[in-house]
C-alpha cells in the first residue's frame, strides 16, 4: 500500500487548494514544488533588497469565496485589500478614463467625455454581471461525461440548464450570441469612446496570443468577471504583503490539514504499472514516490507529453496533447522606485487599481500584431500596479514598487534572442509608462524583468504561457485541456490534473483546484 | 388588384428556390426581381460584348442535391463542370493539388513527407466529419430562449449521433467548431503554402483572418460539396453561376410560378400585424397570403418595412448584426492566357483554381492591411479562368479570368471612401499582384472590371457588400442568424418570412435557405 493517497505535483495555488481540500477529507497528501519557494505564480520576488514585488500576478480578486472559506485562509494570515478604483485608464492626450469599484461615480465621470458612454455603462455592466453569474456556475461544476450515462450528470446537466432558464429567455439567448463574440465587437455594442473601450476590451487578451477582434475573446472576458464583483471594470484586489502572502496562508492551510509539503522536489516522470494505472512520480533525484493518485498542477501539456510514457498514453492521445496550444507572449517587468510616479490625471486613489495602457482598440491590436511575425510590441498593452500605495510594507519607506505585466512579448522571437532583448523589453515598457508618467524613468532604482522564456525555465510553464493553455472557446470547459479529460482525470488511469489547464481555467481562482478535489476524492473513496 | 399565395422578395438563387418550391406545393408564386437579370450574386452577364462573366459569385460546390433531385435541375438545363486542382504560385517553385489524389500525394511528397502522409487521413477525416455535419444544413434552429421540445428535437438527434461518434472525430467536430483554420492545420501539416491555401478557404467572404477562432468549419465545405454524388469537388456551371439561377427559374417557371424582373419592391404592406403584399417602386400594389424576402436582414426590416412595424428591440437587434464585407472582385476579359513564371506555358495548372496565397504570414498581412481600413497591399486572390472548362464565355480563343480579391474592406479608414480613384487603386493592386506571378498579365488585358465592395452592395443590394447577408461568423450562426430568436425564417410580421442566405445555414450557392423556408412556411419537415 503506497505511503500517500495522494500526490500533488507543483505546489502552485490549484497544487496547495487541491492538496488541502484531500489532507481535510483525511487523506494523505503529499505536494511536491519543482522550485525552493511554494507558490507558483503567487511568488513575491525581491526587485532589490527590501522591494517585493508579485512575480507574476500582481491581483488575486478571482479567487473562490468557498476556497477562502473552506481552507480557513484569513486565519492562516489573508488579509485582501479591496482599493476603491478598479482600473486608471490614462490617454496620449493626457486625459485618463477611472473605472471605480462603484459603477455610478464610474458613469459620472464619463459623462465629461461622452453622455452616451456614462448612461450606457451600468446597463452594460449589469449585463455582464448576469451573464457573467451563468458562467460561474458552468465553473463551479466538473464538466460531464457526454458518453456515460450516469444520473449526477444528468442532474448536473439539468442543474446548469435551470441556471441559463434563470437568465431569462432575452439573457440566455444573448449569452449564445455573446460568448463567440470578438471583445471589441463586444464592448463596442454598448460603449462608444475608444479611450474607454480599449482598456475595458484589453482585460479580454491578457495572458493570451489573442488580439482584441479574435471571436471568442469576449467569452474570457466574462469569466474574468464570473464568481466575483468584477462587472465591466473588473476586480481589482491585492493579498497584503503581496500575492506571495496568498501562498504561504495556503502553504499553512494545507500544513493544518496534515498535508506535506516538499520543495526543491523537481518530479521527472509519473510511473505506471503493467496496467497502465499511474502509480507514483519519480523525482530528478532519483527517488521515487508512490501514491494511489498522482494530480498535477502543471500544464497538461507537459504532464502528458513530458511524464507520462509515450508508450503507455498510445500516439493518438500524445498528439492531442503535444498540440495543446501554449503560445506563451507574457513578460513581467518589477520596477523599484525611489518615490510615487506621477501620472497625468492620477491621484494616489486612482492609481491604487490596476493601471491599464491600452488607449484605444487599435493600440490594443497593433500590440497583438507585433507578437504574430514573432516581434515584442513596440508600443505594448501594459497592466501596471504600485501594490505599496494600500501595502507600505511591501518597500521601504516612500518608496515604490511597480509590478508590470507587458503583452506582447512572443515565446519565439523571429530576431534574437531572449537573453539579448530583456534589456529593451524593460526599456520599452519604462518609455511607454513614461508617455503617461513623466519622469517616472527617473525614479527607476531596479529592475527586473520575466521573459516568456524564464516563465519557462523557472516556473515550468510551456513556453511561459501563464494560463498552461490558451483560454480560447477551443479549450473551454468539455474541452479543457482536451474532450474526453476534462473531468480532472486525464489521460491515463490515476493521473488528475488540477491546474489552469483544466477547467474553469487560468487566473487565481483556487477553481481547478477545488473541482479536482472533488473528483479525486470520489475515485479515491472508490477503490 | 393582383394577387398571389406568396410574392417573393429578390430573383437570387434562394428566392427562386423558395418559389420553386412554393409553385411545387401548388401555391401561386410571384418573384420580384428588381435587376433586370436573375440570380441576384449568382448571376452571369455580358459585362464586355463577346465576354460573359460570371460576375459576382464563381464557383458552386454546395448546391444541396435534394434540391437538384427535387426540381430536377438537370432537365432544366444545369451542368456543372469540374474544376479540376488549386495551383498556388510562389515565387520559384508552386503547389498543386488536383482531383486526381495520388499526383497529390506525389506532389506533397515533394514537399513534405510527412504532409503527404498526413493529407491521406486528414482528406479520410475530414469525409467522416462532412458525412456527420451535413444534417446541421437542413436543421431548423431552436430558439435557446424557449424550451419547445419540438424545436429541440432534431437538435438532440444530432447530440445523440456525436455521442456515439468515436472520441478523436467528437474531439476533431469540436475543434472544426471552434479553432481558427491556420492553428487547426497547424496541427496536421508543415508545408506553409499548403496551410497557406487550405486555410484560405475558410476565410473567403468574411472579415476574418485565417488565425481567427471559427474559421476552421470552412475547411470541412470542401470535403461536404457534392458533384453528382462525388464528395469534394469544386465545379462551374455551364454558362457561369447564372446557369445555376436560370436553370432554377425555369423549374419554377415550370411549376408554375411567375417571375418578374426590373421589378424593384418600394415597401412590404403591413395591415393589422401582419404582410399582405408588397408595393413596386412604379407604385403597383400586389397583395398576396405571405411575403418571402430573399434581401437580408437590414434591407428587409430596415429599408422594406415602414418605420414603427417592428419593435425597438427588435430593430436593435437588426441593426447591431454586423455585415462588414471584406472582399472585392475583379472580371478580366484575356486576349490569350496568362504565363506564370513558375510553370510557364498554357497547360492543365490553369484549369483549376488559381490561388495567391504563399503563405500563412502573406495571408496573415493581408488581413492586418483590412484590420485597420485598407485594401490588402498583397491581397489572397483566388483566380479562375473558366473558359479553359466553357469556351462559349468568350469569342473563340479569348478568356475570362475571375479574380476573387480579399481584402477590401467596406468601411475604409477615417477619411477614405471608396470612390473612382480608389477603385482603380485596388484594381491597380490587383493586377500588381497577378503580375508578380504571371508577368504577361498587363500585356493580355483587353478589358477589366473592378468590384468594391461598395459596388457590389449597390448592384445587387446585399448590404455592405457582404456576399453572405452577414458575416458567418460564430456569434451570427444558426441560433442567431440573423436574430437571435428569429433563426426559424419567421419574422415578428406575420406572414413575413425570410429565405435568403440572411438565415441558416447561411451564404454560398447553396439554396438550402430558400428551400428550408419554403418547407417551413408550407409547414412541412426540411430534413
Amino acid at each position: 500500500m503506497p505511503r500517500y493517497d495522494a500526490v500533488v505535483v507543483g505546489a502552485g495555488h490549484n497544487g496547495l487548494v487541491t492538496g488541502s481540500y484531500l489532507a481535510k477529507a483525511g487523506r494523505r497528501v503529499l505536494i511536491l514544488e519543482r522550485r525552493e519557494q511554494a507558490g507558483g505564480l503567487l511568488a513575491n520576488l525581491e526587485v532589490a533588497p527590501g522591494f517585493k514585488a508579485p512575480g507574476i500576478v500582481h491581483t488575486v480578486g478571482r479567487l473562490r469565496r468557498s476556497v477562502i472559506e473552506d481552507l480557513g485562509l484569513r486565519s492562516n494570515g489573508l488579509e485582501l485589500i479591496s482599493p476603491s478604483v478598479r482600473a486608471f485608464a490614462p490617454q496620449p492626450d493626457g486625459s485618463a478614463r477611472t473605472f471605480w469599484g462603484e459603477v455610478g461615480r464610474t458613469a459620472d465621470e464619463l459623462r465629461a467625455h461622452s453622455e452616451r458612454d456614462a448612461r450606457a455603462y451600468p446597463g452594460f455592466d449589469e449585463r455582464v454581471r448576469s451573464l457573467a453569474g451563468f458562467l460561474a456556475a458552468v465553473n463551479e461544476i466538473t464538466p460531464p461525461d457526454i458518453k456515460a450515462r450516469k444520473l449526477t450528470d444528468g442532474i448536473n446537466g439539468l442543474k446548469l440548464g435551470l441556471r441559463f432558464r434563470k437568465l431569462g429567455p432575452k439573457l440566455s439567448r444573448e449569452f449564445t450570441r455573446a460568448a463567440p463574440m470578438a471583445i471589441a465587437d463586444f464592448v463596442r455594442e454598448h460603449l462608444e469612446t475608444d479611450a474607454v473601450v480599449g482598456p475595458l476590451a484589453a482585460r479580454a487578451v491578457q495572458y493570451t496570443s489573442m488580439g482584441v477582434w479574435s471571436a471568442g475573446t469576449a467569452l474570457v472576458f466574462l469569466n474574468d468577471s464570473a464568481g466575483n464583483d468584477g462587472g465591466v471594470a473588473g476586480q481589482t484586489v491585492f493579498a497584503r504583503g503581496g500575492p506571495g502572502a496568498l501562498a504561504q496562508a495556503l502553504v499553512e492551510a494545507a500544513k493544518g490539514f496534515g498535508a506535506e509539503t516538499r520543495t526543491g522536489a523537481d518530479v521527472v516522470q509519473v510511473t505506471t504499472n503493467a496496467d497502465g494505472v499511474a502509480t507514483g512520480v519519480v523525482l530528478a533525484s532519483g527517488e521515487e514516490i508512490e501514491a494511489r493518485a498522482v494530480v498535477s498542477a502543471a500544464g497538461p501539456r507537459r504532464t502528458l507529453t513530458e511524464w507520462v510514457d509515450p508508450v503507455v498514453l498510445g500516439p493518438h492521445l500524445r498528439w492531442r496533447a503535444a498540440n495543446i496550444r501554449t503560445p506563451g507572449a507574457t513578460a513581467k517587468v518589477n520596477l523599484a522606485l525611489s518615490g510615487m510616479p506621477s501620472f497625468t490625471g492620477g491621484d494616489e486613489e486612482r492609481l491604487a487599481g490596476r493601471i491599464v495602457i491600452a488607449p484605444g482598440i487599435d493600440y490594443v491590436e497593433r500590440a497583438f500584431d507585433a507578437s504574430k511575425y514573432g516581434r515584442i510590441s513596440e508600443e505594448p498593452y501594459l497592466e501596471a500596479t504600485i501594490p505599496t500605495i494600500t501595502d507600505p510594507s511591501l518597500a521601504p519607506e516612500g518608496s515604490h514598487v511597480m509590478s508590470v505585466v507587458a503583452q506582447w512579448a512572443p515565446y519565439e522571437l523571429r530576431d534574437g534572442d531572449w537573453n539579448a532583448e530583456r534589456d529593451r523589453l524593460a526599456d520599452l515598457v519604462v518609455k511607454s509608462l513614461e508617455t503617461y508618467a513623466p519622469g517616472l524613468g527617473d525614479l527607476v532604482t531596479a529592475r527586473q524583468v520575466l521573459t516568456p522564456v524564464d516563465l519557462e525555465e523557472d516556473f515550468g510553464l510551456t513556453q511561459g504561457h501563464v494560463l498552461h493553455g490558451e483560454p480560447g472557446i477551443d479549450n473551454f470547459f468539455l474541452w479543457r485541456p482536451l474532450l474526453g479529460h476534462a473531468r480532472y482525470r486525464l489521460g491515463i488511469q490515476g493521473l488528475y490534473l488540477c491546474g489552469s489547464g483544466a477547467h474553469p481555467g487560468g487566473g487565481i481562482t483556487g477553481g481547478p483546484g477545488q473541482n479536482a478535489a472533488r473528483e479525486i476524492l470520489k475515485d479515491l473513496k472508490k477503490a | 388588384m393582383e394577387r398571389y399565395d406568396a410574392v417573393i422578395i429578390g430573383g437570387g438563387h434562394n428566392g427562386l428556390v423558395s418559389a420553386a418550391y412554393l409553385a411545387r406545393a401548388g401555391k401561386k408564386v410571384l418573384v420580384l426581381e428588381k435587376r433586370e437579370v436573375l440570380g441576384g450574386a449568382a448571376v452571369t452577364e455580358e459585362v464586355f460584348p463577346g465576354f460573359r462573366f460570371s460576375v459576382f459569385s464563381y464557383v458552386v460546390s454546395l448546391l444541396r442535391p435534394e434540391i437538384i433531385r427535387e426540381l430536377e435541375l438537370p432537365k432544366h438545363g444545369l451542368e456543372i463542370l469540374p474544376l479540376d486542382g488549386t495551383l498556388t504560385p510562389l515565387d520559384d517553385d508552386y503547389l498543386w493539388r488536383v482531383n486526381d489524389h495520388g499526383r497529390t500525394i506525389r506532389e506533397l511528397r515533394r514537399w513534405s513527407k510527412n504532409d503527404a502522409e498526413a493529407y491521406e487521413e486528414y482528406g479520410r477525416l475530414m469525409v467522416e466529419m462532412a458525412r456527420f455535419i451535413k444534417p446541421i444544413l437542413s436543421i431548423v434552429p431552436p430558439d435557446p430562449g424557449r424550451i419547445n421540445p419540438l424545436e429541440w428535437l432534431p437538435l438532440a438527434g444530432l447530440a445523440k449521433r456525436f455521442r456515439d461518434l468515436p472520441e478523436h472525430l467528437e474531439s476533431t467536430f469540436i475543434q472544426l467548431m471552434t479553432m481558427s483554420a491556420g492553428d487547426f492545420l497547424d496541427q496536421w501539416f508543415e508545408t506553409d503554402p499548403l496551410k497557406a491555401t487550405m486555410s484560405a478557404s475558410g476565410i473567403i467572404g468574411t472579415f476574418q483572418g485565417i488565425r481567427s477562432p471559427g474559421t476552421a468549419y470552412v475547411l470541412l465545405h470542401h470535403y461536404m460539396g457534392e458533384i453528382d454524388g462525388a464528395f469534394r469537388a469544386w465545379g462551374i456551371p455551364r454558362g457561369g453561376t447564372g446557369g445555376v439561377s436560370n436553370a432554377i427559374a425555369s423549374a419554377a417557371k415550370s411549376l408554375g410560378a411567375a417571375i418578374r424582373t426590373n421589378a424593384p419592391v418600394a415597401r412590404i404592406n403591413v395591415r393589422g400585424g401582419r404582410a399582405t403584399g408588397v408595393t413596386l417602386e412604379s407604385g403597383q400594389e400586389i397583395e398576396a397570403g405571405a411575403v418571402l424576402s430573399s434581401a437580408d436582414s437590414r434591407v428587409t426590416f430596415l429599408q422594406l418595412l415602414e418605420g414603427g412595424t417592428l419593435d425597438a428591440e427588435f430593430v436593435g437587434e437588426v441593426k447591431r448584426y454586423k455585415y462588414r464585407g471584406s472582399s472585392g472582385k475583379v472580371n478580366l476579359a484575356l486576349d490569350r492566357l496568362p504565363d506564370f513564371s513558375c510553370l510557364p506555358g498554357p497547360g492543365e495548372h490553369l484549369r483549376g483554381a488559381i490561388s495567391f496565397s504563399p503563405s500563412m504570414e502573406y495571408m496573415e498581412k493581408a488581413y492586418d492591411d483590412a484590420k485597420y481600413g485598407r485594401f490588402s497591399r498583397r491581397p489572397y486572390i483566388d483566380m479562375i479562368m473558366p473558359t479553359l472548362v466553357d469556351p462559349s464565355l468568350a469569342p473563340p480563343g479569348k478568356h475570362v479570368m475571375s479574380c476573387f480579391v480579399q481584402y477590401a474592406p467596406y468601411f475604409l479608414e477615417e477619411g477614405k471612401e471608396w470612390n473612382d480613384e480608389m477603385r482603380d487603386a485596388f484594381g491597380d493592386t490587383v493586377i500588381d499582384t497577378i503580375a508578380e506571378r504571371a508577368p504577361n498579365i498587363r500585356d493580355i488585358i483587353l478589358h477589366k472590371q473592378v468590384l468594391t465592395p461598395r459596388d457590389i452592395e449597390k448592384v445587387t443590394g446585399l448590404s455592405e457588400g457582404n456576399i453572405f447577408q452577414g458575416e458567418l461568423s460564430l456569434e451570427q450562426l444558426f441560433f442567431n442568424r440573423p436574430v437571435p430568436g428569429w433563426a426559424r425564417y419567421k419574422t415578428p410580421v406575420k406572414d413575413l418570412w425570410l429565405c435568403g442566405s440572411a438565415t441558416h445555414p447561411g451564404g454560398g450557392i447553396m439554396g438550402a435557405s430558400g428551400r428550408i423556408a419554403a418547407l417551413q412556411l408550407l409547414g412541412r419537415k426540411a430534413a
